[in-house]
């Protein structure tokens, strides 16, 4: 229980932070606009006044994921291990990746991508339907492994083998996408908050590691897309072939 | 400015559904403190907003120099040039990449310091440089994707068997992180010029990323293993 509003603390550690992670980026884009492309004043300028916008913005989002998403994250997954129906972390899980995906942007620049690819033979809100269930259906997974104590192997083995065999049979347009699109769905949300319930709950159960059961979550949230992405190409292949 | 209120609405859309999950199960399972309710509120538009300025700040200065370069390498340099310039540049833009960062911070936060932030992200940065290049060299010779990713996994999966189990689940992680908000961008841009120059067997579109972030999500995953393999036994 906290009685102060934490909002500006570590602020300027988190500023370091990032002008130090920014660096190497702008060291070596100084070198190739002296030595390749030698953009002029008014693009340096205009480059200049867009890093100085990054460095604020990366600033804020590091400060406010550290005071409001990860601290909560951790709270509410130590709260549900110790309220009585601990299961309830399965269905809240399938919610919270449901939620997180269909909202997410580059979610929906794949699915418009996917429904040009196939002359609209994939609609749109199908792969969107696809997709948000999936995800939540990884993310519930993922819960559940931590309630039982399951490897991680068990679900990414038989997972990226249907991928890797599929992938052999579906449009190879699809495969690219459907293996590019991984990463869609594992927005900073997922990261940020889900991630940081998951190891809470893992560190907070009786023998349960964080590294062995919480982390790995990342992980089966890229299945979903993938997976999703080339079965639907397998069946657009499929319908297609006859005409 | 309207690239940013453009941002602002994207960012607002992607966060704001799970803020309110995330408020709803606050009030259920942790308290109905108004101080702490506040302070999540106010974090959440801290987030919103820095992403958003962060997003279209990185649109602003640093997509058009990505181009820019994109078309400038294959004009200018030979061959390995742009396989070394894809090296560099696929390692920089992950040292700056946001969701990178929270990953690392939450494998410190977790515990048992066995990896230090640095070297994590340092492994990291270097696998997606070493994909990424790989990546530019699939494309040059125009090699078809599948067989460089079915490859890759198996390789990934025979290292599996010889990390300790917790060095598993990070490095899967790790393969998701690393296209986040700055890196795909980046790299598309780049790979915009890339694909100009080399026009001919056309089984892929020019929309696509020609399964560079597929590449780029490998190598992180064989990086952290690598580490894991050197650093734990």
């Amino acid at each position: 229980m906290i009685d102060e509003l934490i909002l500006m603390e570590g602020m300027l550690e988190e500023l370091i932070e990032v002008i130090g992670a920014l660096a190497p980026l702008l060291a070596l884009l100084a070198v190739f606009q002296v030595f390749l492309i030698q953009l002029s004043w008014h693009e340096v300028y205009k480059a200049l006044i867009g890093i100085v916008m990054a460095v604020v913005g990366f600033t804020l989002f590091l400060q406010g994921v550290y005071i409001a998403f990860m601290p909560a994250g951790q709270e509410i997954g130590a709260a549900i291990v110790e309220h009585p129906e601990s299961w309830l972390l399965v269905p809240i899980g399938f919610v919270l990746g449901a939620v997180a995906t269909s909202a997410e942007p580059a979610v929906r620049v794949l699915t418009y991508e996917v429904e040009e690819e196939s002359n609209g033979a994939i609609r749109k809100s199908i792969l969107l339907l696809t997709l948000a269930l999936g995800v939540g259906v990884f993310v519930a997974v993922a819960m559940i492994r931590i309630l039982i104590g399951f490897p991680l192997w068990w679900v990414l083995v038989p997972a990226y083998g249907i991928a890797l065999i599929v992938a052999f049979f579906a449009d190879q347009r699809f495969v690219s996408i459907a293996f590019d699109s991984g990463g869609v769905a594992t927005g900073p949300m997922t990261v940020t908050f889900i991630l940081a319930m998951a190891i809470s709950v893992a560190g907070t159960l009786e023998g349960r590691d964080p590294f062995m059961e919480g982390f790995g979550l990342v992980a089966l949230v890229a299945l979903a897309p993938i997976l999703s992405v080339l079965i639907l190409g397998m069946i657009f292949r499929f319908k297609e072939k006859p005409e | 400015m309207g690239t940013l209120w453009h941002e602002f609405k994207e960012t607002l859309s992607a966060v704001l559904p799970v803020t309110i999950v995330v408020i709803l199960l606050q009030l259920i399972f942790v308290s109905t403190n108004v101080i702490e309710l506040l302070q999540l509120i106010i974090g959440a538009v801290m987030t919103i907003g820095g992403l958003a300025l962060f997003i279209g700040g990185a649109k602003l200065g640093l997509l058009p120099v990505g181009e820019k370069i994109g078309s400038r390498l294959p004009e200018k340099v030979s061959f390995s040039w742009i396989i070394m310039s894809g090296f560099l540049l696929g390692f920089v833009v992950t040292v700056a990449e946001p969701d990178v960062r929270i990953l690392a911070s939450q494998i410190d936060d977790a515990g048992e310091q066995f990896v230090s932030e640095g070297l994590l992200i340092a492994s990291i940065a270097l696998g997606v440089g070493v994909f990424v290049a790989l990546a530019f060299l699939r494309k040059l010779l125009q090699i078809k994707l599948v067989y460089m990713l079915v490859p890759s996994y198996m390789l990934v999966f025979f290292v599996t068997l010889f990390v300790p189990e917790e060095f598993i689940a990070i490095a899967f992680d790790a393969g998701g992180v690393t296209t986040g908000p700055i890196t795909v961008p980046f790299i598309l841009a780049l790979s915009i010029g890339i694909s100009a120059v080399v026009k001919g067997g056309n089984e892929e579109t020019s929309s696509d990323s020609f399964g560079l972030v597929a590449m780029a999500s490998i190598g992180p995953i064989l990086a952290v293993l690598i580490l894991g393999v050197l650093f734990y036994d």
